[in-house]
């Protein structure tokens, strides 16, 4: 009895997502590392920690908005539309001589507000308007992608003070920088609000079933608000992150973002249809979709293929995922 | 009022024509069209330029010089781009609205050689003449003069610059933009060309493509030199590669110890030139570019200077460095 529960317990956590997409995630570091030991470093860890950071913040965000049955294809506009709102405020502030860490806190603040305003919009419009979220997001992604070329003319916008680089890519133990561990605080705070709080469990319910959900009193339309408001949130810091990188903002920045933190999402065990998904495999799912980037450069696999086999490692994780499904079952 | 039956007598009437007869009628017509057209110029000549991509600098740059240039020789500027992407299906609808307006002649950077040849066709049929600039269409026949920048030189200098700052020998990385993007196919092709032609000891470890994302360029510099801790040098194809590649230089603490040719003289690359970040800038013309075409445009119309027009004109590159910038930098875009 006490043995047969152990391994129903074994089987069960041997199909879960999450434990999948790491034993994936595992063999693909050791197989990068056999052909090229350089992939298995410090330095290598630190790259691919920094190209993780905006896709699993957007990834984030679409994995409580994709649970709640909808979807934000607004993500990588509003990243490049915050980094260069911020980038602007920042350099207006750097050239009338205001304190740097002044300067990027307002910068940071302008960024967040974008999120917040357009995480807003598209709140309203899915609840209020009744738009169905996929319209209502494809039309604030490209009218936050024009806005950022209206601010800047399509120009790249420099002229950050030192300490947003030194910010963006001083490391810490070799590996962290300040964003990158801000990341994994917001992951941290975030997985605690989708798994274990009422917050998740509301997002997960209306997921299945908003009519069950409104019925049982949850006030889903404040509740979807809240949510594409967080994405908006996530997105517009990923922004923040990208600019800390690379010391300037690029009206182009995120373009199609949109879609690596979806295949993110569905790698990590999110489903389309709502009312599941685990942050945990989304974080792997992420870091997956990064590491191969890093890895096959370092393999020298030409570029042209690197599309196609991320594109064959999102087939294989969602179909290791349908084989999981239906053998729980 | 005329009454169908009236209709039907003319179009008769016309059947019955001699073929002749015909001919002299048509040709009043175009008299007749040629003196309104003609009439409705002597107001202001109005051109159309259709950019590549309107939302981009180096159009923004030359967008400045062909409006400075307009003001000069006084035609109207019609100043019409996508603004979301360079591509031959995004361009179409200005070409399609320009050739509908009534304007009196077409300036146009092909998105493609092949896919906008259809729109000089029927520019010629409209009696409309066309001037490429940047690129050029495939058959330059009808074409009153295409003048281009020339991308494989462009490569070629970036090469042999390149090749003297690292001292002739190394491994050396080609940051793209696009593969999809000709401008970068064809500066590639003569960075290649130029290497392998003169500089054997210089090995090119690798090529990565940023498409349109900087922080895909510092992902991909960061891991090439992970892989080669003594690159020598990098060739950043375009802007957005350019701003990546500097990013992850300065992030493994390689500025100066990785010479750094980029393309193209935005002022943050040139202030990043000045740093000493970027060791060498291609810069194209893009002002100079707009403005010889719109004095074409007017001659072609007017007949005034006419004879001074080159069917083709290749606008040189200019190679800035920190040390030739007392000359060179007047070749800085204007934003």
């Amino acid at each position: 009895m006490d043995m047969q529960g152990k391994l129903a317990r074994l089987k069960a956590t041997g199909l879960r997502q999450d434990v999948v997409l790491l034993l994936l995630f595992c063999v693909m570091v050791l197989a990068f590392s056999l052909a090229n030991p350089r992939f298995f470093s410090i330095r290598a860890m630190a790259n691919i920690l920094q190209d993780f950071s905006p896709v699993v913040l957007m990834a984030t965000g679409q994995t409580f908005v994709i649970a709640s049955r909808g979807i934000d294809l607004s993500v990588g506009s509003v990243l490049g539309l915050a980094g260069v709102s911020m980038a602007l405020v920042i350099r207006a502030a750097n050239e009338a001589g205001l304190d740097p860490w002044l300067a990027i806190s307002l910068g940071l603040a302008v960024a967040v507000g974008v999120g917040v305003v357009v995480g807003l919009i598209n709140g309203i419009l899915i609840t209020y308007c009744r738009l169905v979220p996929f319209v209502a997001t494809l039309a604030t992604m490209g009218a936050a992608a024009g806005m950022s070329l209206v601010l800047t003319g399509g120009t790249q916008i420099a002229g950050a003070p030192k300490e947003v680089i030194l910010l963006g890519n001083a490391t810490y133990l070799g590996a962290l920088t300040v964003p990158v561990i801000a990341v994994f605080v917001i992951i941290a705070v975030s997985w605690a609000f989708l798994s274990r709080a009422r917050f998740g469990r509301w997002t997960y319910a209306i997921g299945s079933n908003p009519f069950a959900a409104r019925g049982a009193g949850i006030d889903v339309e404040r509740h979807l608000i809240k949510l594409y408001l967080l994405s908006g949130v996530l997105a517009a810091l990923a922004g923040a992150f990208v600019y800390f990188r690379l010391g300037s903002g690029s009206p182009l920045s995120g373009r199609g973002g949109e879609l690596n933190a979806i295949a993110a999402a569905v790698i990590g065990g999110v489903s389309l249809l709502g009312g599941t998904g685990k942050l945990t495999g989304v974080v792997i799912g992420a870091l997956i979709t990064t590491a191969v980037l890093s890895g096959l450069i370092l393999i020298g696999v030409q570029p042209n293929w690197q599309q196609i086999v991320v594109a064959a490692l999102i087939a294989l994780a969602v179909g290791i995922q349908g084989l999981g499904a239906r053998g729980g079952r | 009022m005329i009454s169908v039956n009236e209709i039907d007598l003319i179009f008769t009437e016309e059947r019955k024509m001699s073929p002749i007869r015909r001919m002299v009628i048509a040709a009043a017509v175009s008299v007749l069209a040629i003196g309104a057209h003609a009439a409705n110029a002597q107001d202001k000549l109005k051109i159309a330029f259709i950019p590549g991509i309107a939302s981009d600098p180096f159009f923004l740059a030359m967008e400045k010089g062909a409006r400075a240039a307009a003001d000069k020789l006084g035609v109207e500027l019609v100043w019409q781009g996508s603004a979301s992407e360079y591509s031959p299906q995004s361009q179409m609808p200005f070409v399609d609205a320009a050739l509908a307006d009534d304007i009196d002649a077409l300036i146009l950077v092909p998105t493609d050689p092949d896919s906008l040849q259809p729109a000089v066709v029927r520019a010629e049929a409209a009696g409309i003449p066309v001037i490429t600039v940047d690129t050029t269409v495939s058959d330059q026949a009808y074409l009153t003069a295409h003048i281009t920048g020339d991308n494989v030189d462009g490569g070629r200098q970036a090469a042999k610059t390149l090749a003297e700052q690292i001292g002739g020998e190394g491994k050396v990385f080609i940051m793209s933009g696009s593969p999809g993007a000709t401008t970068n196919t064809l500066r590639e092709q003569g960075f290649r060309e130029e290497l392998a032609s003169n500089f054997p000891k210089i090995e090119i470890v690798g090529r990565e493509y940023a498409n349109s994302q900087p922080a895909n360029a510092t992902s991909a510099v960061n891991t090439v030199l992970l892989n080669h801790p003594d690159l020598a040098g990098i060739f950043a194809i375009d802007g957005t590669s350019g701003t990546g590649t500097i990013a992850a230089l300065r992030n493994n603490n390689a500025v100066g110890k990785v010479k750094l040719v980029g393309y193209d003289a935005y002022k943050a690359q040139v202030d990043a030139l000045q740093e000493g970040v970027f060791t060498a800038l291609v810069a194209q013309q893009p002002a100079k570019e707009a403005e010889l075409a719109l004095e074409y445009a007017k001659a072609k119309v007017t007949g005034e200077g006419a004879d001074k027009i080159e069917k083709s004109v290749v606008i040189p590159n200019v190679v800035m460095t920190r040390e030739n910038f007392a000359e060179t930098g007047s070749s800085m875009y204007s934003e």
